[in-house]
């Protein structure tokens, strides 16, 4: 930065320099809210990991152990981390092949009409998470209409709440206009007449998406995997209300540590594994997406 | 044109860095307010944190009615979050409503007042079973204002018949329609007393029996849910299910009659929620105000009345004037079945048995 400033002529010396300044200004607020409402809580939760918990009241002591962090590698956490990580790949995975399809699908209707599309997609978000959820178990608990539907076409069906799939649909559901937004901002940016070269050099539906949507789609797929797989690591209301609270996730882990248990600590330590582990996925993601327009560009070179 | 955009720049910080000052001195704030309004006179304020549920519109409105006190009231729905906000000891609060074993954790912490008899009006209205109990002794430190029971929530068309122990959830004929309360101490509760343990042992030879018994069940369970049990024992989702008796589960025994909240003949527990003054209020007034108010018959009587929960005050029972509340089990236990039933204490050390244990049952 202060490179090019020095090599810039004399007359433009002055407007860039006053120009960062400003841009350092308004800056400011952002900054000023992240490092007080992100960085300096994270902080304190990392201080708070290395600390003796009190195991009487609650709380920390201070002091600097590696005991919370050493504790975690009990098989008992280790598994709740496995199953955890294994439902948010589940649900990014789902999402997904659901959200590509209704992103296509979206952003190939005539160019009026997607608009109101899109907020159909929003319209339902604007009521609460809570009562979402709770909708869910009415759709597919017992009276519920997935019941009546199946028992009027002779089936033998009883209420899915609580059962795997319940809490996989609802999943589904809470995430999937975040899903569906990045890979739709990045389809309507594809050139139209690349679809019909596509199909009039005799592509099927198959090979115009693998060799030309997916590709040009790739930074937006590539978000949306990382905005619904990192939140669902954090999810704890759905497993219980829909999955019968029977196998724990990382988020329902954390509260538990934090409030029954009393082990403040320890809870610390085990936010800052998934964080470790949200960062992680963020980096593996971009690196791919990296590679993959590296690989891009030198095939288009 | 710039001028005008460092200007806003420069009004967005000053505006973030007051909202930070306000962050961080927000019980100086409430300090310096109290002081204004005692020296303007009257325009008092009274802030309460309370039990999600446990303190009736009613009762609130009521109270500044009369002492034209304003209140704000805050909710917590456990009891470990209550106390984390508390420890900070800037929370503002005035009056805060502890559990029973959360008035030990909070008296050995020193955030709660002692409590001056000689202020009190009404304090002979107390239930006497609720009065100078074991974690507060002469009651120091807290007013019993609620309780209730941690027993039995069944479906009758579903169980075919009537439940009497802790053992029919352990029974595999409704297996996938058992569910138990997702809280360590209420799933330990069931699994100490079905092998004829107390509910508040601190012996970890106890607690891993218990333990034992937990994982045994845990293939049988539709869940562990403290949320919305009572609906799904109600719509029959559920045939049986580990409750705490008030609210939820009268509203499930009055709109259902194959629906029935019963203590367990192994015993059940008891709770319950006191007011208590938090320490270094600045409203000493006025909290005095709010435990006096809250002493009377009629008031207290509202709490069965409108929030359908049992009060612990004896003189407002004839009060009450919802006759169907203040006879159903799901509110108040007859005293045959409350006989066996245990008050739940803070573990102490043995907590750290109860959490191995919990661990390995919930990732069994």
């Amino acid at each position: 930065m202060s490179a090019s400033t020095a090599t810039a002529p004399a007359r433009g010396l002055r407007a860039p320099a006053r120009g960062t300044l400003l841009g350092y200004l308004l800056l400011l607020p952002a900054v000023a809210v992240i490092v007080l409402l992100v960085i300096v809580p994270m902080a304190v939760i990392a201080r708070q990991s290395f600390a003796l918990s009190d195991p009487l009241l609650g709380g920390t002591m201070g002091g600097f152990t590696w005991d919370n962090y050493a504790k975690l590698f009990d098989p008992v956490y280790a598994k709740t981390m496995g199953y955890s990580l294994g439902l948010a790949a589940l649900n990014a995975a789902v999402c997904l092949v659901v959200g590509y399809l209704l992103a296509f699908y979206i952003s190939t209707r005539p160019a009026n009409r997607q608009p109101v599309l899109l907020m159909l997609v929003i319209i339902p978000f604007l009521t609460d998470f809570l009562v979402r959820t709770f909708a869910w178990i009415t759709l597919l608990g017992s009276g519920g209409p997935y019941v009546r539907i199946a028992r009027a076409l002779g089936f033998d069906a009883s209420s899915l709440v609580p059962s795997q799939f319940a809490v996989i649909m609802s999943l589904l559901y809470a995430f999937l206009p975040v899903a569906v937004f990045p890979i739709y901002a990045s389809m309507r940016a594809i050139d139209p007449s690349l679809r019909e070269a596509a199909s009039d050099l005799g592509a099927g539906w198959w090979q115009t998406h693998r060799r030309i949507f997916i590709p040009l789609s790739a930074t937006g797929i590539g978000s949306s995997i990382m905005l619904t797989f990192v939140p669902t690591l954090g999810v704890f209301v759905i497993p219980v209300l829909l999955g019968g609270g029977k196998d724990p996730l990382v988020g329902n882990l954390i509260v538990t540590l934090f409030t029954e248990f009393r082990n403040e600590p320890m809870g610390a330590a085990m936010s800052m594994v998934v964080l470790v582990l949200m960062l992680a996925s963020v980096a593996v993601i971009t690196g791919l997406l990296r590679l993959l327009s590296i690989r891009s560009n030198r095939r288009a070179a | 044109m710039k001028t005008k955009a460092l200007l806003a720049a420069g009004l967005a910080a000053t505006s973030v860095l007051a909202l930070g000052a306000c962050g961080s001195s927000s019980s100086g704030s409430t300090a310096s307010s109290g002081s204004k309004s005692s020296d303007s006179g009257g325009n008092q304020t009274l802030a309460i944190y309370a039990w999600a549920g446990e303190i009736p519109d009613s009762v609130i409105d009521g109270f500044e009615k009369e002492t034209g006190i304003k209140v704000t009231v805050d909710t917590f729905d456990s009891n470990e979050t209550m106390i984390a906000k508390l420890a900070t000891g800037k929370s503002g609060y005035d009056i805060v409503e502890p559990s029973q074993y959360a008035v030990q954790l909070m008296v050995q912490r020193n955030l709660l007042d002692t409590i001056d008899k000689s202020k009190l009006e009404g304090f002979d209205n107390l239930n006497t079973k609720f009065v100078n109990p074991s974690f507060d002794a002469d009651n120091a430190h807290s007013l019993p204002w609620a309780w209730g029971t941690t027993g039995i929530l069944y479906n009758e068309k579903c169980t075919g018949g009537e439940i009497t122990s802790w053992s029919d959830l352990w029974d595999s004929k409704y297996k996938g329609k058992i569910y138990m309360l997702n809280n360590m101490l209420s799933a330990y509760i069931a699994g100490l007393q079905v092998q004829g343990l107390s509910a508040t042992t601190t012996s970890q030879a106890d607690i891993e029996k218990a333990t034992t018994k937990l994982l045994e069940q845990k293939p049988l369970l539709a869940g562990y849910n403290s949320d919305n049990y009572a609906d799904l024992v109600g719509s029959g989702d559920a045939c049986i299910a580990e409750a705490y008796s008030g609210t939820t589960a009268a509203k499930a025994v009055q709109a259902n009659q194959d629906v029935h909240f019963i203590m367990p003949s192994e015993g059940g527990t008891l709770w319950t929620d006191s007011f208590s003054i938090v320490n270094g209020t600045k409203n000493q007034t006025a909290a005095y105000q709010w435990l006096n108010y809250t002493l009377k018959p009629e008031v207290a009587a509202l709490l069965t009345d409108d929030g359908s929960l049992a009060t612990a005050n004896s003189a407002a029972l004839d009060q009450i004037k919802n006759e169907d509340l203040a006879k159903s089990p799901a509110v108040y236990p007859s005293d045959a079945q409350l006989a066996k039933a245990e008050f739940i204490v803070d573990p102490g050390e043995a907590l750290t048995y109860y959490q191995d244990g919990w661990t390995k049952v919930s990732a069994s």
